[in-house]
Parts: C-alpha cells; structure tokens; sequence
C-alpha cells in the first residue's frame, strides 16, 4: 500500500520546537487521509483533543445545551440526530455480546440517549454491524440497510466487520462490509471493548454534528488504492 | 465391552475393534453400517442409544463417515467409522430412522464433502448459501483460490448481476475434478473448467471403493 | 476490491429483482423444492401461510433464521435455516497451526470462550498422551466454572428478555461484566480470552484477579439468590414456560441432546462424571437432575448449575496447588498421527472434538461437535402446535449460542 509522504511544508506545521523547555510540542492535528475527497470535505483534520472539549460548544461544558442558539435550523436538526441515534439490533456474532455490554447496565448507552435498540430497521438511525458478516448473511443485511430510512449511518464493529479480520482467509465471510455497504466509523478489535464501541459511536456523533456522514454524499469503500 | 462388540458384530467389522484410550474403535463398510448401528443401538448389551457426533472426513484417498456413541453401561466411547467411500460419488446409509438427530449433521456432512446419505430426506445444504457449487471441506478445495467459484468472492448481486438461470441449474459438482468440471451421463470426466485451477484432478471413474 | 458507487445497486430496482431473485434472498417458497421434506413443508394448506423470523431479530440468540408455517397464531410447522454465521472455523483450523487452533475456534462459544478453547488443547493432549502441571488443572477448572456461571446468567437474562422481561437481563449482564472483567485481568481480554494452551495455560494467576474474585465470591451466593426469586415464582414467567417445550427422555437421547435439555428429562448424563477429564474426579459437586423436561425445569436447572459451580470455585481455591502452570513443550508441535474424541462439558452441553492428525504440525481433521447444533433441531417437533409467542420461549429455554451451531 502506497503512502503519501506528507510535503514538507506539512511536515513543518506538524512538528515545532519550543527550544526554551526542549520539548517537542504536537498541535491538535495528528492525522490527515491519504484521499482528500474520501470524506468530501476540503480538509479534514481529527482533533483528538478538541472532540473531547464538549465545553467548546459553550462555557458550561454542556453538550447540546439548549442556551446554545443555533444560527440555522439545520443546526438543530443535527443536534437533534446527534443526540438521539438508535441503533439497530443487528448483532451477529461476539462483538454483539460487547454491544450489549455497552447497553446494559456498566457501560450504559442509555447516556447519549442510545439505548432504544430498535428491532425493526423502519425506526432505527444507526446500523452497528456487529460481528462477522457471511455471504449468506450479506443479503439480509443489505436488505436491512436499505430499509432503513435516511439519515442513516453505519458502523463497522470488530475486526471482521472492518476488514475479515480473523476470517479473512475464510471461504464464506465477506472481508469487511465496506465491499458491500458505506460505512461511517469502523471501529476496530477482537472484540472491540464497550468503551471502545461508545468512542466509536461518540466519533459518529461529531460526524452527525459535521455532516460528514450524509449517506447521499459519501463513497462507498475505503480509501484502499485500486490494486491493492 | 471390547470383548461383547467383537462377540456381535464381529463377522461386520473390517479390523478387530481396537481400545484406543477411552475409546473402542470400529470399522465397517457402508453397506453394512444401517445393521451395525441398530445392533449397537438396540442389543441389551450394548444400548449405545446416544449419538453423541456425526462427521465425514475426507483422507485424501477415500471418505470417511465417522459416528460416536454412548451408552449408560460402558464409561467408553464406540467410534464407528465407515470406510471406504469413493470421493467421487460418496454415498452412505443414513442412520435418520434410528436418531432422528442425526438428520442435520447428514446434512452438514453433505454440505462440507458431498456425501449422500441414502434415505435422509431432506439432504441440502445447510450452512453454505443453496446456490453455492463446491464442498469446501474437501482436501482439493484450497482457500482463497477455489473459493472464488463459490459466493465467497464478493456479492454476486452487488458486484456483477448474475442471472439466476447458470447458476441453479449448474450440477452439483460430484468429482474432485472440481468445480466447473464437464461430467458425461456416467459421471465420467469429459473436461475441466476453463480456466484450471492448480489442483491435480483425479479421474478415478472406474476404481473399486475399498 | 471497493465497489464503486454506480454499481451499487439498490434491491428496490426492478430489474435486479427480476434478474437476481433468490440468489440474494431465498424466496419464501423456494422456486424449486429441492428435497422431499422442503416439498412437504412448502405444500402450504388452506389458511396457512408462511412467515419468516430472522435472520435479524430482537431474540438475542444470534442469526438464525426460523421459516414458520403458521395458521393463525398456531404454528403448524418450521423450518430453520442457519449457516448465516458459517465462517469455516474448522477450515482454518485444517490450514493452521494445532496453536492456533485454540484462538481460530474461541469465537465458537463467545459466550464462555474457554470451553471452545479447550477443544483443541484436551484433543492434543490426547494424541501427545501430555501430563499437564496440576496447577494448571486447577487454573483451567476455576476458569471454567467461573464461564460457566456468567454463561447460565447470561441465559437466564436472555430467557427473561425473550418473553418480554427487561430487567433480569440487566441483571445477568452486571453479573456476567464483573466475571468478564474478573478474567480479563488474568487473561487480557473479556470474550475471546486465547487462555488454554497445550499442556497448561497462559499465565499465573494474579494478584488482581484473585482480589476481585475474593469480593465477587462473597456477595455473588446471594445475588444468585436474588436473580433466582426475581423470576422463579413469577407468575408470568411460571405460566408462559411450565409445561412447553417438554422433551421425554427418549426423545432427548434419539436427537443427541446433552447437557440441561438431556438433564432435565432425568438422564443423569454430565460429562464430567461420566468421562472425567483434567482434575473433576477429585472435586465434590452434585449433578442438578430433573424429571419434567419442560423450559421451566431447564431454567431451574440452570440455577441449580449455578449453584454447584460456586460450590467448585470454593474447593479449587482451597486445594490449589504450587507448582508450574505450562508443560514444556517444543515451539514447533508435532502431534503424533491418530484420532481422539475429546469430550468437556460447557454450559449448552457436550461439547466434543474429534482430531484426526497426520503426524504434522497441522490438523488433518479437527471437527467441532457443539450442544447448541443438536439441541436446536428438537425445537423443530417442540415447537409444532404451539402458538407464535411460544417458539422463543422454547428456543430461548435450549440455549442456542449461533457461533457453535454454524461454526
């Protein structure tokens, strides 16, 4: 797989030196994709620290909070979905139990208001796909994705789901679902921790916020060159 | 308990049966396999009324359909092992009117290696996808390689349209020539698929089974 | 291999539907009936009509997908099709080391991951004929009793929640969240724990493990007992599971059932007494047997099962003895050429393997015989007659895990 080295004006912005202390200080910015338009945005940059500052919404550090005006209704709306995502009860596999030990009562979905598992795919936002997706299995599942109405996101749970993962050499799973179905947030692991999985669906939840997961303007597929 | 399984069936055994840990070992030919397990199921002193496990296996030279069992009287498994299938067209009795359990490890074991067992009657295929062409626990189907026959590939929908009428009526491949293998009336190899895969096809039409 | 945006195309689009009918999808009935027992079920008669449940559905067993044929709320006949989670476990294995067997077949029984481990590590130690440290026999009894106990809560929230109780599936995942975190600190992981190897077992037990399963073992008799009177003599729960489902012995042993079903139609058949393995005979504990056979004295059952595992952590943790907890082994294994049927008894029942080896470092055949694959094809005659809400009852009662059943 081809890596773009990053220019060296880049490599110049990400890396200063504060010479006084002697250490070396890292901006936000950590991380930029190899495809500018995989995520149709001009520039996309995950801050890792910034997500976590849910006090940059306003000066009381509460996430959503009503006494933020927002300039446009569409901003509302994507408070709204953001806030309120129900995934879809489609586990398939070992990473179902993690998904439903971040549910239940330790790690609680319920606190992002995401506790609803939806059994019918007709009042569901969020396809958590998690577990080992089979050829037999795919059907059904795309069949699922397409009954659910828009706005609708997807996330590739677990290592089979992102990539086959353990069973890539299998003779009837499907290497990743992203072959078959646009994904939003893939979150990786043998099982994925719940932690984990609530980070992932937290991720989903900026991308709500950014409109960067409309399903109309996203491309199917990783950012895996041809040919590889 | 070795010595009363000699004593039954021994004129049905291909070896002496053989003590292998906790284990008492039995081979019989597939023809006289339905007679074995209604002994061992039925005879007072033996009463191995539960089937603990269906499987084939596939040596390379022949299949094999392997059967354990358990039985209140002895602390010993009875492992029965039927012999001498032909990989080409493997065929069995099946033990279905004796433990109606056994139906869908018969089809498992049809699904993974092909092996047809005389009176189930409900023989498909139970994990792999019904239009799917190969058995792939067979020693000639290769990971990554044969599997792109199959399903295994990708979504044939979503990938590239296929229309329904090549796929369903294709033959269940029966010979270990391989899938999209030509096969006459008898089941002779007349070609193999177009594009040959790096097996070594065995046309072993005429042989024996064992 | 990405699939470009244009030639994704969408199931709503007639002409796919027209080209691909049924290679997507298999269509209720079949197009062509392709045995005489799918003929017979697909003979729909008058009033009748077919309905499909799953593959994906709030029961939490995993994807199974169940074809009913139902009058009215009467469920004449069913049909189920699995292999939706087919993942050619035992292929891998075929083309893997005998090590790496044990992590290939983890994800079998995601729900107590070290009965589906050990199958390749009893079945190797067979065929070596390995003494392993017993040390490390005690460690392996303790990990399995303590899977075990989070496996049984976990059935028996899934059993509430299958008839429409939320809460004692909150409760049996609090339970089954400590254990986990419990073993995750003695193994690294929380599912698919990769903790059996041949001849031992990975690591010590550590300090960290052993303080929290000191505070768990002295609240969790109690909190059993809890989770047993909240559903115990419900009387909801009571009416919609006693007397369904009910399996008769011959019936459990002509359908291979082991493992509560079988124990609970009074077959006193466990593993562990009947073919003892690792350090079982030197252990005191009762087989919980009954004699109704319905889902009400599975459930109860599996309480009992409870019960008895807390009673052998008690005496593990008390006769635990020093020593090494893996025996040395070379670091290319070659298992010497033979078959071994290895037998352990895990929460659904019998769960065997049978390896063929050839003498090399690779498995020849290394079948998984799983409880759940068996247990679930009596749901087919249980289930005839009764109405539609009663199948997930009944299925729920069997505890099927779909990982083991489609390998």
């Amino acid at each position: 797989m081809e890596v773009k080295k990053p220019d060296a004006g880049a490599a110049a912005k990400t890396v200063s030196r504060n010479p006084k202390a002697g250490t070396i200080v890292l901006p936000n910015t950590t991380w930029t994709p190899a495809d500018p338009e995989a995520y149709q945005t001009q520039q996309v940059a995950i801050d890792h620290l910034k997500e976590l500052e849910f006090a940059d919404k306003g000066d009381n550090g509460r996430w959503g909070a009503l006494d933020v005006v927002p300039t446009t209704a569409d901003n509302l709306l994507d408070y709204l979905r953001a806030n309120s995502l129900w995934p879809l009860l489609s586990g398939l596999a070992c990473c179902a139990m993690e998904m439903m030990s971040a549910a239940t009562v330790v790690n609680d979905m319920d606190r992002f208001n995401m506790f609803p598992f939806r059994a019918s795919p007709r009042q569901a936002d969020v396809l958590i796909v998690a577990g080992t997706l089979t050829t037999k299995m795919a059907g059904p599942l795309i069949r699922l994705w397409e009954q659910m109405p828009e706005p609708k996101w997807c996330v590739a749970m677990g290592d089979c789901t992102c990539s086959g993962g353990r069973y890539k050499r299998s003779y009837s799973t499907v290497e990743g679902i992203d072959r078959i179905m646009p994904v939003d947030v893939y979150v990786p692991g043998c099982p994925p921790r719940p932690e984990g999985l609530i980070y992932g669906m937290l991720k989903l939840q900026q991308l709500v916020l950014e409109r960067r997961g409309q399903w109309k303007d996203r491309k199917v597929g990783p950012t895996v060159p041809d040919g590889v | 308990m070795l010595t009363t399984l000699d004593g039954r069936l021994g004129d049905r055994l291909v070896v002496p049966a053989e003590a292998m840990g906790d284990t008492i070992e039995l081979v019989v030919r597939p023809r006289d396999l339905t007679d074995v397990m209604r002994t061992l199921r039925d005879d007072g002193a033996l009463r191995f009324e539960l089937l603990a496990d269906l499987c084939g296996v596939d040596t390379g030279l022949t299949m094999q359909v392997v059967y354990h069992l358990w039985s209140p009287l002895s602390a010993d498994w009875v492992r029965v092992i039927a012999d001498g299938l032909s990989r080409d067209d493997p065929r069995v009795p099946s033990v279905v009117q004796l433990w109606p359990g056994a139906e869908w490890a018969e089809r498992e074991a049809y699904d993974m290696f092909g092996i047809e067992f005389e009176g189930n009657r409900d023989l498909r295929r139970i994990y792999m996808p019904p239009d799917y062409l190969s058995f792939p626990l067979r020693k000639d189907f290769a990971l990554a390689d044969d599997a792109s026959r199959g399903t295994g590939a990708g979504i044939r929908h979503a990938e590239q349209p296929v229309a329904p009428a090549e796929v369903r009526l294709a033959p269940v491949i029966r010979s270990s020539a391989g899938a999209g293998a030509v096969l006459g009336a008898d089941g002779e190899l007349l070609a193999l698929a177009a594009s040959a895969t790096d097996e070594a096809p065995a046309v072993d039409s005429g042989e024996e089974p064992a | 291999m990405t699939t470009p945006r244009e030639q994704v195309r969408s199931l709503d689009d007639p002409e796919v539907m027209v080209q691909t009918p049924g290679t997507i999808y298999d269509t209720i009935p079949p197009l062509t009936p392709r045995t005489e027992r799918e003929a017979e079920f697909y003979d729909v008669g008058d009033g009748e009509m077919l309905v499909n449940l799953g593959p994906q559905h709030p029961s939490t067993h995993g994807v199974l997908r169940v074809v009913l044929k139902i009058d009215g709320e009467k469920i004449v006949d069913l049909d189920p099709v699995m292999g939706y989670l087919h993942r050619g476990v035992e292929k891998i294995c075929e083309h893997g080391d005998w090590h790496h067997a044990i992590s290939n077949t983890d994800p079998l029984e995601y729900a107590a991951s070290m009965f589906s481990e050990s199958l390749p590590v009893l079945s190797a130690e067979r065929l070596l004929e390995l003494e392993v440290p017993r040390r490390a026999e005690y460690i392996r009894v303790l990990a399995w009793e303590l899977n075990r106990i989070s496996s049984h809560a976990l059935f028996i929230g899934w059993l509430a929640l299958d008839l429409g109780g939320i809460t004692p599936i909150l409760y049996g995942f609090g339970e089954r969240d400590e254990i986990v975190e419990m073993l995750a600190s003695l193994t690294g992981q929380k599912l698919l724990f990769n903790y059996m190897r041949i001849g031992g077992v990975n690591g010590d037990l550590n300090h960290d493990f052993l303080s929290r399963l000191g505070d768990w073992m002295s609240r969790a008799g109690a909190r059993i007992n809890d989770q047993a009177t909240l559903m115990n003599e419900n009387e909801i729960f009571v009416n919609r599971t006693k007397g369904l489902g009910v399996v008769s012995r011959e019936m459990a042993l002509q359908y291979g059932m082991s493992g509560p079903p079988l124990r609970a139609t009074g077959v006193p058949y466990d593993v562990r007494r009947a073919h003892p393995y690792s350090v079982y005979p030197e252990l005191e504990f009762d087989i919980p047997v009954r004699s109704d056979g319905d889902s009400y004295a599975r459930y109860l059952l599996h309480v009992d099962e409870i019960k008895q595992s807390l009673r052998i952590i008690d005496q593990v943790l008390h006769q635990m003895p020093d020593g090494p907890v893996m025996a040395k082994l070379p670091r290319l294994l070659r298992v010497p050429p033979g078959r071994a049927f290895a037998a352990l008894e895990s929460p659904r029942g019998q769960y065997a393997v049978y390896a063929v080896s050839d003498g090399s470092d690779q498995p020849f055949r290394f079948r998984i015989h799983d409880p759940s694959f068996f247990n679930l094809q009596a749901v087919v005659p249980l289930t005839r007659g009764h109405l539609l809400a009663d199948i997930m009852a009944i299925m729920a009662s069997l505890d099927p895990i779909m990982g083991g059943i489609d390998k």
